[in-house]
């Protein structure tokens, strides 16, 4: 026969079994399960770079890049009248010292406008100890977050080291972790003291459920026979005793702190970066994904009105870069990085000063399916993004949006 | 001759058993009043109340009194009507702040590593001790929902800017002007939780200037007033016994 005990017993075993193997560290913030469209057509990532991946407590960390707003934004996802530049990471495992966009504090939310580039720069100081997979986010509202490139960095030392000070317009030099919390917590304690005084105060008086109960029913309409003069002079003492209390401590306040503001919410627009094509021009012909070969392949319709002649060296969409080793090299910064460092092929050669040219590209990586972009041909929409990168001979580069409708090929 | 006795043959031992009673049923409320009140306050006002930068003169000041009066109301015709047990609102906002802060030191400290002063719950005890004492004083649900109600919405806001003026100092930092609080939020990143998602300082009260505070604060226990007597017909809906004829 089934022992109901045991079994309940076993259950709660296997449960708590279950939950504490499998409870495995997330790795990763969700950027794969971010729909294709919405990662190659909206936040394009570039050149972010962090200035360490390994630090103590109370070390900073610079992380630096440039984003630009796709021209042909998804109609289905609301536009960046209203974004803050954030930062991806499990918690403050660091805390925000600074973030400039173009060189303007990111403190505030701020308005951007589609087809246009900005440089950002975001100073973390290192608070707790822990590895911790790090993305460059920009939080649209209406959309969400749109996730850049990420980074693993390792934090070492001791959180109980670290401190937050901050000197106040008041002259105040206080430490953001702990400030105001005494103050705080005394407060909470006395009301929290009173509250309970005033609870024990009627169940102290003995079996209170069952015995009043029988009391209110029994005196009908004269039930409100049951409060004494004792009672009402307690609830009146209670009242006056709450109101001097809080005018007190009000006025008390005003006087402690006599500078106060409101919370802070303004708005702001920050003007774009020039143009970084540099008088290159590029749009895409026809646009495949071949599926079994995992390749993207494109026909460019290039002109170069600058005075070298250029060549392409990378595709990038999604934050996955395909390099053109014969043009522009990039190494997986760690193994979260996708860098598909032969991934890009073209034909065409260079394009001269002021020639328009055809070029043939291929895009080719398991990346398309590994990242889930492949998923691209089922969209109702079809169409995809990037930037294509460009070198001169001396180096300059030229970046350039292209995007248009895509077909698929199954065989 | 009856087969049915009664177990309990002295008024001693009856004591005992309603003693027993209390002491069987009192935990259980309060654990569920914990537990329901604490999920309606995080459903109704919760970013107002989990963070400082959240803690605002307008927003706040309205939102929180009025989502909050729900749970006394009920529990005060509860009480009342059934009991004339006077302590309803003070049972329930203690209850609330127990949870808020098992919630705030294991759940945002212990797990996700927030300072515990940007995430301290608002002080709301005085409002609920005024409610009480309303009740006791006036012996009527009609006067504590016209008075108390009112009361409880007006004095959350003096009730607590001794525990949020610290947060509203000023700071320069980055050549932008911040309070405290904002600089808090700000520093100690939320990824889920963008600068423009606060819902503060919004709407056209600014052209009040300064003087908004109180005028959220009447409102504020104004509806807390319409709230009051709303949620005292869902307190008794919920006391209503109802026998089953058959089974």
């Amino acid at each position: 026969m089934l022992n109901i005990r045991k079994t309940i017993l076993m259950l709660i075993a296997i449960t708590v079994a279950s939950i504490a193997l499998y409870a495995a560290p997330a790795m990763a913030h969700g950027e794969k399960s971010q729909a294709a469209y919405l990662r190659m057509r909206t936040l394009l990532w570039y050149d972010v770079e962090v200035s360490t991946v390994k630090l103590k407590v109370n070390e900073e960390l610079v992380m630096t890049g440039k984003f630009y707003w796709f021209y042909d934004w998804p109609a289905n996802i609301a536009k960046p009248e209203l974004a803050f530049l954030n930062i991806g990471i499990p918690g403050p495992v660091f805390v925000r010292k600074a973030s400039y966009i173009n060189g303007v504090s990111g403190t505030n939310s701020t308005r951007f406008d589609i087809g246009s580039t900005y440089e950002f720069k975001v100073i973390l100081k290192a608070r707790r100890p822990a590895r911790v997979h790090m993305h460059a986010l920009m939080n649209v509202s209406e959309a969400g977050p749109l996730i850049g490139p990420g980074r693993w960095v390792e934090v070492t030392g001791d959180m109980a080291d670290f401190t937050n000070e901050v000197t106040t317009l008041t002259g105040e030099t206080i430490d953001l972790e702990t400030y105001g919390l005494e103050n705080a917590v005394k407060w909470h304690i006395f009301w929290g003291v009173i509250a309970a005084a005033w609870l024990l105060y009627w169940i102290f008086q003995g079996p209170i459920l069952i015995p009043r109960y029988k009391k209110v029913k029994l005196l009908g309409e004269n039930a409100d026979d049951m409060i004494t003069a004792g009672d009402r002079m307690v609830g009146l003492v209670m009242l006056i005793g709450t109101l001097v209390v809080v005018t007190w401590s009000y006025y008390h306040a005003h006087s402690q702190y006599p500078v106060t503001i409101p919370l802070q919410s303004g708005q702001i627009t920050i003007p774009a970066l020039p143009d970084a094509a540099r008088g290159v021009n590029a749009e895409v012909v026809d646009a495949k994904y071949r599926v079994p070969g995992r390749s993207l392949e494109f026909t460019l319709k290039v002109t170069n009105n600058t005075n070298s002649p250029i060549r392409l060296g990378e595709y990038t969409a999604a934050n996955i870069r395909w390099m053109n080793p014969e043009v522009s090299t990039a190494e997986p910064a760690d193994s979260h990085d996708p860098v598909a460092v032969n991934g890009l092929s073209y034909e065409g050669g260079a394009v001269m000063p002021g020639e328009t040219k055809l070029l043939k590209v291929a895009c080719t990586d398991a990346a398309w399916e590994t990242y889930r972009l492949a998923k691209l041909i089922y969209d109702p929409d079809s169409r995809f993004g990037g930037l294509i990168f460009f070198f001169d001979e001396e180096g300059n580069r030229s970046v350039v949006a292209i995007g248009g409708p895509l077909l698929p090929v199954f065989i | 001759m009856s087969a049915v006795h009664s177990a309990i043959t002295t008024a001693e031992q009856q004591h005992r058993i309603y003693k027993a009673f209390d002491w069987i049923i009192i935990p259980i409320v309060v654990l569920v009043i914990i537990g329901a009140f604490h999920i309606h306050a995080m459903l109704t006002m919760g970013d107002w109340d989990f963070w400082i930068d959240w803690k605002d003169r307008r927003w706040w000041v309205t939102v929180t009194p009025i989502s909050l009066i729900f749970f006394p109301a009920a529990l005060h015709y509860l009480l009342w009507e059934n009991f004339r047990l006077p302590f309803g609102a003070t049972l329930c906002c203690a209850g609330l702040l127990i949870g808020e802060w098992a919630n705030r030191i294991a759940n945002f400290v212990g797990w996700a590593y927030f300072p515990l002063n940007m995430v301290v719950p608002a002080e709301i005890i005085p409002m609920a001790l005024c409610l009480d004492a309303v009740l006791i004083i006036s012996r009527s649900l009609s006067v504590t929902g016209i008075l108390g109600a009112m009361l409880w919405g007006v004095i959350f806001y003096p009730a607590n800017w001794v525990l949020i003026a610290p947060f509203h100092v000023p700071v320069e930092y980055n050549g932008v002007m911040m309070s405290v609080a904002d600089l808090i939020g700000y520093n100690y990143v939320r990824t889920g939780t963008p600068e423009y998602i606060r819902i503060i300082e919004e709407g056209t009260l600014r052209t009040f200037g300064e003087d908004v505070t109180p005028v959220s604060a009447f409102f504020a226990g104004f509806i807390s007033v319409f709230a009051y007597f709303i949620w005292l017909a869902m307190g008794k809906w919920f006391s209503k016994t109802t026998w089953v004829k058959r089974m």
